[in-house]
């Protein structure tokens, strides 16, 4: 691998008015390889994610402490610049006008208030991109509606194929699937597609990515399982109609004591860790007979019920019943190690303790990376996805609140001490 | 828009070879959307991702599978057994022009075969090759086998998924294999800038479990900074409503007052316009949100999750409905904005509605000109056109099972 002498980005910046999830995660991934980010917030309008739990307990509360905004905003710079006045907003411009992409996550009508779209900003950088996320789309009859990751999943209809058709709809739960992976890394490879154009042709464009939209088409063949054979799909729960077994199975508890949570501010809640489980996913006949010899060939496995994935599929509650009658006696990480040496598709549902602290694929890849904040302390980030042998990218800290203000208005947009100063005390740039 | 914008693409300079299984079907379903000329190399027969379903009209058919329709549009296909001799000499005739290489293979395999990226390289030094896998290149998993299942398990995100008295929960559709994509799809995008800069290529490593375990909210820093596991939360946090018809998911969180004023408008707030519903460390407390769930349930299960919906997005809650199949295709939003595409399938005789972009980019659309391949349907034009070989040499490739 080669040394990080230069990142493959750099010499691209970006105008970030993105703020909470979904487009902050977008600029995350520019930022790791090497594009200059800059991030405008203000103190006037407080990206909400620097307020949000987790926090370090015992270090003094700031806006700077958020274990979310800094784990989403590595890397970038971060200045502070109020929109609501008219210098504000010509300063936006004018960094715009040294920027190659403009992105923002606004509720449609936002940027067009500060004068901030497309038509204009093309004016003052003709090959500008610029990118906007808005939930529902910039036209249609419910433009303005609003709604976060979790509910766009609903919306889409991922949450209907999903968890157990039988209880209320609760989808994937808290966790907001889309702002993390469809819309970000849409909106990525939407930027990215772009700026391959524009060095074809220099002609930047205007992208928009609807949320809902992106999300639907993470629906998959649901949308044409109907379109196509008017089926509305439900849920397989943890089942395939190609595969069986395939399911997860609880697993053999451990004595030391953890701390599980259901939400960031809930009650402490220590118990053993008990939790375990494995997956299992067996698909062709090989896999399953090499599955029926780690479990000792028990003479259940050799009856007519269980001898085709069609029975089996027949049985299949039957079949994880007895299934789970063996993993129950053994730890999720031994049942993994052997169905893998036996060649059968397995894998410890991995908790948070276990991603950080155990599994030593992740240990091995260095995915975690741990890094000093001035304020927080030492503190994990997500590290990088993949690996570009000649271009490897990079994890640094998130910014605090304007900590870039001095290098952004004095180096990249030339402004003077005097000028800054007059700014300050207009609080242009708070 | 100009016929000429419309016909404009972003990467319609590219040529990609394709041999990549399931992880990879939305990476480069992605690039062909977007203009790239992407050639799916199937092994004589087809490709087995043609097995899953479902299927049009439930016809168990590898011309007919739902699931190789949605993934494969824009595509080309050939069929190519890469590790005959003559297969192998065809794959390397083919790299000379290429410019990204996709696959999926257990690591290792490739340069089994001599086509492994090194190799490739010498005949492309620009060759960008893309490797998606379960665990990647590199550490003690690498060799393991996984599925969408296994990768949702390994990168942490099945964990949290589910009800706090059952097992941990699948996403529906294959979320861990699109979000492995789509990844992909930006590394192999960052790679060609670099190569439109520098004209180098390289090779791209890249981690399913890792891509998941890039997805998970909170969880990495609940540990890290409080060690707390983050586990299955149920309705918890998930403000559902039942409505007449089904069910929307409700937050009113931000939006007390107006929330308020609509359940009185409806029928009653019952206790609701205490002051202290206002306070938001008060309003998530399980019993507290019961009661609320109680009072507003009553209101909203006699009208419908549309109205629902639509009225509490007016008055400023955020409403959305919990959609099927059918909804999300009949919903007003996205009908108004014509997200569905048709796309012609001339050997059914049919044409159907497929979902549209994913973004939507002024200047050079997103576009499905043509559906998924038939099995090695462009064998003629990629190995007799473009390769130049005869038909004889066709022939005897064919029957020494090479295409």
């Amino acid at each position: 691998m080669k040394t990080k002498t230069r990142l493959p980005m750099q010499g691209i910046r970006f105008a970030d008015f993105s703020w909470f999830g979904a487009g902050p995660y977008v600029t995350r991934l520019f930022a790791a390889y090497g594009a200059e980010v800059v991030r405008i917030e203000s103190n006037t309008r407080i990206d909400g994610m620097r307020w949000q739990a987790p926090r370090k307990p015992g270090v003094p509360e700031t806006y700077n402490i958020s274990g979310m905004y800094n784990n989403f905003n590595p890397g970038k710079l971060g200045i502070t610049l109020n929109l609501s006045q008219p210098k504000g907003i010509e300063i936006a411009k004018k960094l715009i006008s040294v920027s190659d992409i403009v992105l923002d996550n606004f509720i449609p009508g936002a940027m067009a208030k500060w004068g901030l779209i497309y038509e204009e900003l093309v004016k003052i950088k003709p090959d500008i991109i610029v990118a906007t996320m808005p939930v529902m789309g910039i036209t249609g009859p419910y433009t303005l509606w609003r709604g976060f990751g979790t509910s766009i999943r609903t919306a889409a209809g991922i949450d209907y194929i999903t968890g157990n058709p039988d209880r209320p709809p609760i989808g994937t739960g808290m966790a907001a699937l889309p702002d993390f992976t469809c819309n970000p890394y849409h909106a990525a490879t939407a930027i990215l597609a772009a700026i391959h154009y524009r060095n074809r042709t220099g002609k930047g464009q205007f992208i928009e990515l609807a949320q809902f939209e992106s999300t639907v088409c993470w629906t998959e063949t649901a949308i044409l399982d109907y379109t196509v054979n008017k089926h509305i799909q439900t849920s397989m729960r943890n089942r395939l109609p190609y595969a069986c077994p395939h399911g997860v199975y609880r697993c053999l508890g451990e004595d030391t004591e953890v701390d599980y949570c259901a939400m960031p501010e809930s009650e402490p809640d220590h118990r053993k860790k008990d939790d375990r489980w494995v997956a299992l996913a067996v698909f062709t006949d090989e896999e399953w007979q090499a599955f029926c010899k780690v479990i000792g060939n028990p003479p259940w496995t050799k009856t007519k019920k269980f001898a085709t994935l069609r029975s089996r599929k027949k049985n299949a509650d039957e079949l994880d019943r007895l299934i789970e009658e063996w993993t129950i006696k053994r730890a999720a990480e031994k049942v993994m190690m052997l169905m893998q040496k036996a060649g059968v598709p397995a894998g410890v549902v991995n908790d948070g303790e276990d991603l950080q602290t155990r599994d030593p694929q992740l240990k091995a890849r260095g995915y975690y990376v741990y890094l000093d904040h001035p304020e927080a302390g030492r503190i994990a980030h997500d590290g990088l996805t993949f690996n570009l042998s000649e271009t490897p990218g990079e994890i640094r800290r998130a910014p605090l609140l304007g900590e870039h203000n001095d290098y952004v208005y004095r180096e990249v947009l030339g402004f003077s001490e005097e000028e800054i100063n007059q700014l300050t005390v207009e609080q242009v740039l708070d | 828009m100009s016929k000429a914008k419309m016909n404009n693409a972003a990467l319609d300079d590219l040529r990609v070879l394709d041999l990549a299984g399931p992880m990879g079907l939305y990476f480069t379903k992605q690039l062909a959307d977007l203009g790239a000329d992407v050639i799916k190399i199937e092994p004589p027969g087809g490709d087995p991702t043609r097995k899953i379903g479902p299927f049009y009209h439930n016809e168990i058919d590898p011309e007919k599978s739902l699931y190789w329709f949605h993934f494969n549009t824009n595509k080309k296909s050939i069929t190519l057994n890469i590790e005959s001799p003559e297969g192998k000499k065809i794959l390397k005739k083919l790299v000379k022009k290429t410019d990204v290489i996709v696959e999926s293979f257990p690591p290792g395999y490739l340069d089994s075969l001599g086509l492994g990226y090194s190799a490739l390289k010498k005949l492309n030094p620009a060759l960008i090759m893309t490797s998606i896998t379960p665990f990647g290149q590199t550490g003690p998993y690498k060799d393991f086998k996984a599925s969408d299942l296994i990768g949702l398990a390994m990168g942490g995100f099945l964990f949290i998924c589910g009800w706090e008295d059952e097992p941990p929960s699948r996403v529906g559709g294959s979320q861990a294999y699109n979000i492995a994509s789509i990844h992909a799809s930006t590394a192999t995008l960052i790679a060609l800038y670099h190569r439109d800069i520098t004209g180098e290529g390289q090779h791209i490593d890249v981690s399913m479990q890792q891509c998941v375990a890039h997805s998970l909210q909170w969880v990495t820093q609940m540990y890290d900074l409080q060690k707390r596991i983050m586990v299955r939360s149920g309705r918890l946090g998930v403000p559902l409503q039942e409505c007449k018809d089904g069910w929307a998911n409700f937050i009113a969180l931000f939006d007390w007052d107006l929330l308020v004023d609509w359940l009185k408008s409806g029928g009653g707030a019952a206790d609701l316009d205490d002051d202290k519903f206002k306070d938001m460390d008060y309003q998530i407390r399980p019993e507290v949100r019961e009661h609320i769930t109680e009072v507003t349930d009553a209101f909203t299960k006699s009208h419908d999750k549309k109205w629902v919906c639509e009225e509490g997005q007016k008055r400023g809650v955020i409403a959305i409905p919990f959609n099927n199949a059918r909804d999300v295709v009949e919903n007003p939003q996205l009908v108004s904005r014509n997200f569905f595409v048709d796309v012609e399938h001339p050997e059914l005789g049919k044409t159907f509605k497929y979902p549209g972009a994913p973004y939507r980019l002024a200047e050079t659309p997103w576009k499905i000109k043509r559906r998924a391949p038939l099995i090695g349907e462009h064998n003629n034009e990629i190995y007799k056109k473009e390769l130049g070989l005869t038909s004889e040499q066709m022939a005897l490739l064919k029957g020494q099972g090479v295409i």
